[in-house]
Order: structure tokens, then sequence, then C-alpha cells
């Protein structure tokens, strides 16, 4: 009997021990005024819920909708669709979304123009440099790349192909085949001050933002043209943190999921949305581009010239002193998580994780190279001289990336000058030679004068002196 | 007869159901002018635009000239005016797009004015090269036109300095630092020291040198050992092996090494030189010396 139950309680943990493929954790909040719109977006939850994550629907007007739960964010995402009403309600103010993501939560807004952008949202994301059209029906047409199938009057579905990486160095998530279909986007400009908001789509070169209230014969008064518009920008804050603005509700839906869409003077092809819905959840949700810092170490090489072939050629683990010019050798483990798994970290080919031996500045700051790989990380070591001046040094190892996690690392030691048995020694001083030199004469002198008086027989003069004193 | 005239009227319906090839835009009478400031209207680089082919030669812009297109927009022949006209220009290597409407009227007519206060910093840095097009495009199913009318060469002036502090923060790579170490301590030529050295050294041979030709000999060595062999051999060795710790002492070892070795040396030469001086004094007294 014990053992009957001892199994059922085995097998009842096994099968609840799901791996989660967020690191974060996999409690979804879902925003929604009108749960008759849950059913448009059938594919989009199913993929979620696939993943395993677990999905809360709640409308903004519930009145015990928090984010919090004694203290601690109640939901690991949130995914918030435009409301019908003003506002999100007084339990998602600006103020708390913003103390979710200082807690760590990450926030997927979806924005569309149909609905109105409640005004403390605009103000919300200009306060993070995303600045969004000023009248609150305003959508992204494109005259050149639209579906003609479906918009062959409005031109507000918007095709694109996926996007290629932002920049040489940078790791693109989201990138791939395909065409996408973006509808009635609300376009939005990112601000040049803030490094942590990056785009992750932008629209066409031809594409503009138009307001169709507008006065039809009055002059044209463009917000944002070409790729100065972000269709889909996403904030990364200092704590990692990840908030994602997605300028097209409608491109989640299921008609547009497997739609077919034609550009005109194109072929009719598939969409690929719902490759990218996954896609841009994967990193908003934390499943991809999160970075683990595992052992880090430094120590001492007895000879930098040499390839360290043994242990006897290294000095113990991170000591807690050093001295000025000797060499060094750092290392540091990182492994990147891909959805259920952490696979060893290769950062881009015109990228370096790099390494800072610094006092207020950074005396030294160098390329850490792979030097090996483990089945879940790779090591990045380096080795370099100390620099001459003594003091309270740090090895920082700073490396943020745009869709990357945030890697700090600091490591205290102190570098003392050299000790006084540590200095060259006189006769490799050029300078000193004739002090010593002469210092050695007068000994060499002082011992014949030793042997010279001992034994030294008058002659001469003194002999004849000597001849008539004794006689 | 009724054959007939359901032919004619199917051939008809037919006829007038055929779709229309669509409409495109278009530009014509366009001209695109470089005006310097303050060289009044005729010192104006001018040159005409058509639509498909772009110019040959790059229009130069200088940094207080101001760069005006006119043009009036059609649509398949008829002027009328598109919901969209941009002047886009675009940097080759750096993809970098922005557009400038242009102002249309009912009739077509429309202009722009730009001068380089209006282009992006990037622009105005050396070796951008930039591609202006044209985009007039309308919604409904007219195709637009988008294609490239000239290349834009933009004078950066020569006076202004580069402006280096407008670049904002990104993440990414920095430049790498690698610390200059302090050079060894200088020394005053090797030629300087080896000659004073040789000079320093050089003093005991002509020390000897004198010595001997004043005299100076150790006939009584035979005599002394004769009488006081083990004094005279201890003492001399002792105080040359007091010379030989203070070597050491130089050389390799430490004062705790040092010390013992004196005191037990010393004393060799304390014992065995009262002995080997008494024997001195014996020679002194007997006069030989």
């Amino acid at each position: 009997m014990h053992l009957f139950s001892s199994i059922c309680v085995l097998l009842w943990t096994l099968s609840t021990f799901v791996l989660t493929r967020s690191v974060t954790g996999d409690k979804v909040l879902v925003v929604l005024e009108d749960s008759a719109e849950k059913d448009l977006y059938s594919q989009f939850w199913a993929d979620l819920e696939s993943r395993s994550f677990k999905l809360s629907f709640e409308s903004p007007k519930t009145e015990s909708l928090s984010l919090f739960k004694l203290g601690a964010p109640a939901y690991d995402h949130v995914i918030l669709l435009p409301p019908k009403s003003k506002g999100y309600g007084p339990n998602l103010t600006p103020k708390n979304l913003l103390e979710y993501t200082n807690a760590g939560g990450n926030i997927l807004l979806a924005l569309s123009s149909e609905a109105v952008t409640p005004s403390a949202i605009s103000s919300l994301l200009l306060e993070f440099d995303i600045a969004l059209p000023s009248d609150r029906t305003s959508q992204v047409v494109d005259h050149f790349s639209y579906d003609t199938t479906s918009s062959a009057e409005n031109h507000n579905v918007v095709l694109l192909p996926r996007p290629s990486p932002l920049r040489p160095d940078v790791v693109n998530f989201f990138g791939g085949d395909g065409i996408l279909a973006v509808p009635k986007a609300v376009g939005q400009t990112l601000g040049n001050s803030s490094p942590l908001i990056a785009p992750i789509l932008k629209a066409p070169a031809t594409s503009y933002v138009y307001n169709p209230k507008e006065e039809a014969d009055g002059e044209l008064d463009v917000f944002a043209t070409g790729s100065q518009i972000s269709l889909i920008s996403a904030l990364q804050a200092r704590n990692s943190a990840r908030f994602t603005v997605l300028g097209s509700l409608e491109m989640l839906q299921d008609k547009w999921f497997d739609a077919s869409v034609q550009a005109p003077g194109g072929k009719s092809v598939k969409t690929v949305n719902k490759d990218f819905a996954r896609q841009l959840t994967a990193w908003t949700f934390k499943e991809v581009g999160v970075l683990k810092v595992g052992h880090v170490e430094h120590h001492q090489v007895l000879d930098a010239s040499k390839p360290v072939s043994n242990t006897t050629q290294v000095g113990p683990a991170d000591p807690e002193i050093y001295r000025i010019k000797t060499d060094v050798s750092f290392s540091i483990e990182l492994s990147t998580w891909d959805h259920d798994h952490y696979k060893p970290f290769i950062a881009p080919a015109a990228d370096a994780v790099q390494l800072e031996f610094s006092m207020l500045s950074p005396f030294q700051r160098l390329a850490l190279t792979p030097v090996s790989t483990t089945p879940n990380s790779t090591v990045y070591s380096t080795t370099f001289r100390t620099p001459d001046q003594h003091g309270i040094f740090a090895f920082k190892v700073n490396y943020k990336r745009p869709f990357l996690t945030n890697v700090e690392e600091r490591r205290q030691v102190t570098v003392r000058h050299f000790a006084h048995d540590e200095w060259p020694r006189s006769w490799r001083i050029s300078q000193a030679w004739p002090w010593i030199s002469g210092l050695w004469t007068i000994i060499g002198g002082f011992l014949c004068f030793v042997v010279l008086w001992l034994y030294c027989e008058p002659t001469g003069e003194g002999r004849e002196k000597m001849k008539r004193e004794t006689q | 007869m009724r054959l007939f005239h359901s032919l004619l009227q199917a051939s008809i319906i037919a006829l007038s159901a055929t779709p229309a090839l669509a409409a495109s835009w278009t530009f014509t009478d366009a001209t695109v002018s470089v005006q310097s400031k303050g060289t009044g209207v005729g010192g104006s680089q001018k040159e005409s635009l058509k639509a498909g082919k772009p110019l040959a030669k790059a229009i130069t812009l200088g940094p207080s000239d101001s760069l005006k297109i006119i043009l009036t927009t059609q649509e398949d022949k008829s002027a009328k005016r598109p919901h969209q006209a941009f002047l886009l220009l675009k940097d080759a290597t750096s993809n970098l797009d922005v557009s400038y409407p242009l102002s249309v009227k009912e009739t077509g007519k429309a202009k722009v004015d730009l001068t380089q206060k209006e282009l992006p910093t990037q622009f105005t840095r050396k070796g951008s090269k930039i591609t202006a097009s044209l985009v007039i495009a309308s919604f409904g199913s007219s195709t637009g036109y988008n294609s490239e009318v000239f290349t834009l060469d933009v004078a950066s002036d020569q006076g202004l300095p580069a402006s280096t502090s407008g670049k904002p923060l990104r993440y990414g790579k920095l430049p790498e630092i690698h610390h200059i170490f302090r050079g060894d301590q200088k020394m005053p030529n090797i030629l300087i020291s080896t000659i004073f050295t040789l000079a320093a050294v050089a003093t005991l041979p002509i020390l000897l040198g004198a010595w001997l030709f004043l005299g100076g000999n150790v006939n009584h060595l035979q005599k002394a050992l004769s009488d006081a062999p083990v004094a005279h051999a201890l003492f001399v060795g002792s105080i040359v092996g007091l010379e030989g710790i203070l070597f050491m002492y130089y050389s390799s070892w430490n004062l705790f090494q040092t010390l013992p070795a004196l005191v037990a040396v010393g004393t060799v030469t304390f014992l065995s030189g009262s002995r080997a001086l008494t024997e001195v004094q014996d020679r002194r007294l007997a006069g030989l010396r």
C-alpha cells in the first residue's frame, strides 16, 4: 500500500513537472475587455498554451485584478489588448505597469488604429521615448506594397518581409523567409537618446502615417515616413524586463495567420504571421535571448608566452592581490536560453564580449575570445598584463546588447607595487657599474695591503736605516 | 437577326467589360534647381527631370544652398493631385531613408524646397552617397511612381568641424584600450659607464705597480709560514673569508645568514690573528722589519 501510494506521488510530481519554456515563468495575464474578441485570436492562444503558458483572461474593469500579490508579481507576463473604454481602469494605471516592469515582468502591449489608444498609455510610451501619432485614428499606409485582395482602395494592409538584423553585431530573433501582413497598424517613432529601445519591425521606405479623418484637400502633415516608422518596438529595461509595443493587433488574428496576400504586381503567397507571432512572443516572454553567467575566474599566469599546459604554471584561483606588471588570465562562462535548455552563447561575428580592467576608468579593454565549450555554455577568456599603476582594480564584464539580457559582472582585486626584493639588482643597472667596480677594487686593494704588510721585507733606504737602528 | 443582335450586344458588353489598362502616376514639367544664397535668380543650377530617366550628373548642394523641385503630377496624362508626393532621399551605404513631402495643389502643380539644415546629420557626413527618388502615389488601383531621379552630392562646410558630440549612446562594442606601459628607467650610454668602470678597475694594477716600485715584496712569507704556518694561514684566510661573506651578502644572502657566518669567521680571525701578529712582532724585535 505504501509502495503504491509513493509510486502515485512520484508519477504525480513527474506529470506536473513541466519544463517551463520561459525563464521567468509561465503565468500570462491577458487583458481584454470584450470577451467576444477572444475567439478572433484562437490560434494565437492555442499556440501560447502549446508552449506551456497558462493564460488568464481578465477584463480591465475587474475589481480584483491586480498585477501584484502580496508584493510579488502575480503574473509573469501580461498581454494588453486595446480597451473599448477610455483607459485600462484603476488597476492597470501606467504607474502600476511601470512598477510591474521594475519588478521584472514582461509586457506585450498591442495597439490598433481601430481602437483609440488611451492617453495615459501614450504618455507612458512617450516616457520610454516611443512617440505615437497625436490623432488617435492614424494608420500606416503604403501605396507600393499593400495587399490587393483585402485593401485595394485603402492600402492599409502593409506587406513586408521579416526584418533583417538591426546592426551587424546584433542577434536577430525575428528573421526568416516569407511575407508579413500588417493590417491597420499604429506607426511609432523612436527617439534618439535612449539605448534601451530598438525597432523590431520597420515600415518599408515608401510608407507613411495617414489619418483617414483628415481633410482631403489640406496640406499633408506627415507624422513619420519610411523606415523611421517602427511598426513593432521593443524596450528592454535595465533589469532586463521586456516591453514590446505591437502596432497592429490585427496581425495576430486567425484570419491573418493563414491568409493569402498579393502585392500589386506580385504573386499570391501565404503570410508567415503565425511564425512571426511565435518569434515575437518568444522574445517578449523571455524564451530566447536570455544570457546566464556561469563560472567566473581569474588567476595569475607565470609565463604568458608559453601556452598553459599544466596547473603548476598558473597561480591559485581568484587571488585577492596581484602585483603590477604580471600576466593574468580571466575567464567567464556564458550560456543562452533557447526555449527549453541552455546552450553555448556565441557572440555575433562583428561583436565582442569585452573585459575591462579598471580602477576609476578602464586601463585595459580587451576582447574575450571563446576558448572552450561545454554542452551548455561557452568559456570566454583572455590573458593580459596588469598595468604599472598600483591600486584597487576590478575585472568588469559589461555586456549589454539590444534584444539580449544584460550581463554585468565585477570582481575586485588589489594590485600592489613591487616588493623591496622584486626590483632589478644593482649589477643589472649599467649606471651602477663604476660604483660597484670601485668598491670591489678598494676591497681587493685592502687584501693586497694586508698581505704586503704582514710579509714585506724592507729594501733599499729602509734597510740601511734599519741596520743603523739595530746596531 | 435576333442572333446578330444578341451577338452584337454580347460583343459590346464584352468590349465595355474589358478592364481599362491600370492607370499609373507620373509627372511632367519637372525641374530641379540649386540656388546659392546671395547670387540672385541668375546664379542657380537648373536641370529638367524626365520620368524614368535619372540625371547623369549629380546635383551638388552646398551648405547655404537651397534645392528646389517643381513638377506637375499626372495620372495617365491628366494632371491630378495624388495623396502621396514625396522626395525620398536614400543613403546607399547605411540604408537610411528620409522623405520630404511636396506641397501639391489641386491642379497637380507640386514643389518642395530643401536646405542642408533640413537634412539629417548622417547625410551631411563625408562619403555618403545619396540617391533622390520621387514617390507619387495615391489610394485606389493606380500604380504609383517610385524611381530615382538624380543623385545628390552634399558638400559639407569646410570651415565647421565635424560634430562628434551629437552621437547618442548605443549598446555595442567599445573601442579596445591597451595600456601603454611606462618605459624602463633610462640609463646613460653604456659606453660611458664602461669607461669609468675600467678607470676604477685600472687603479688596482697602478697601485700594485706603485708598491712594487717603492720596494714592496713578500720575502718574509717563507719565514713566517715556517714559524707559524697555521696561524698565518688561518689569519689571512679568514680575512679573505670575511670579504667573501660580505660578497655573498651582496649577491644573494640575507642578513640572518650573514651575521652568524661573520661572527664565526671573525672569531677565527681574532684567535689566529693574535698568534700571527705575535710572530710579526718577533720579526720586528729581531730587526728584520
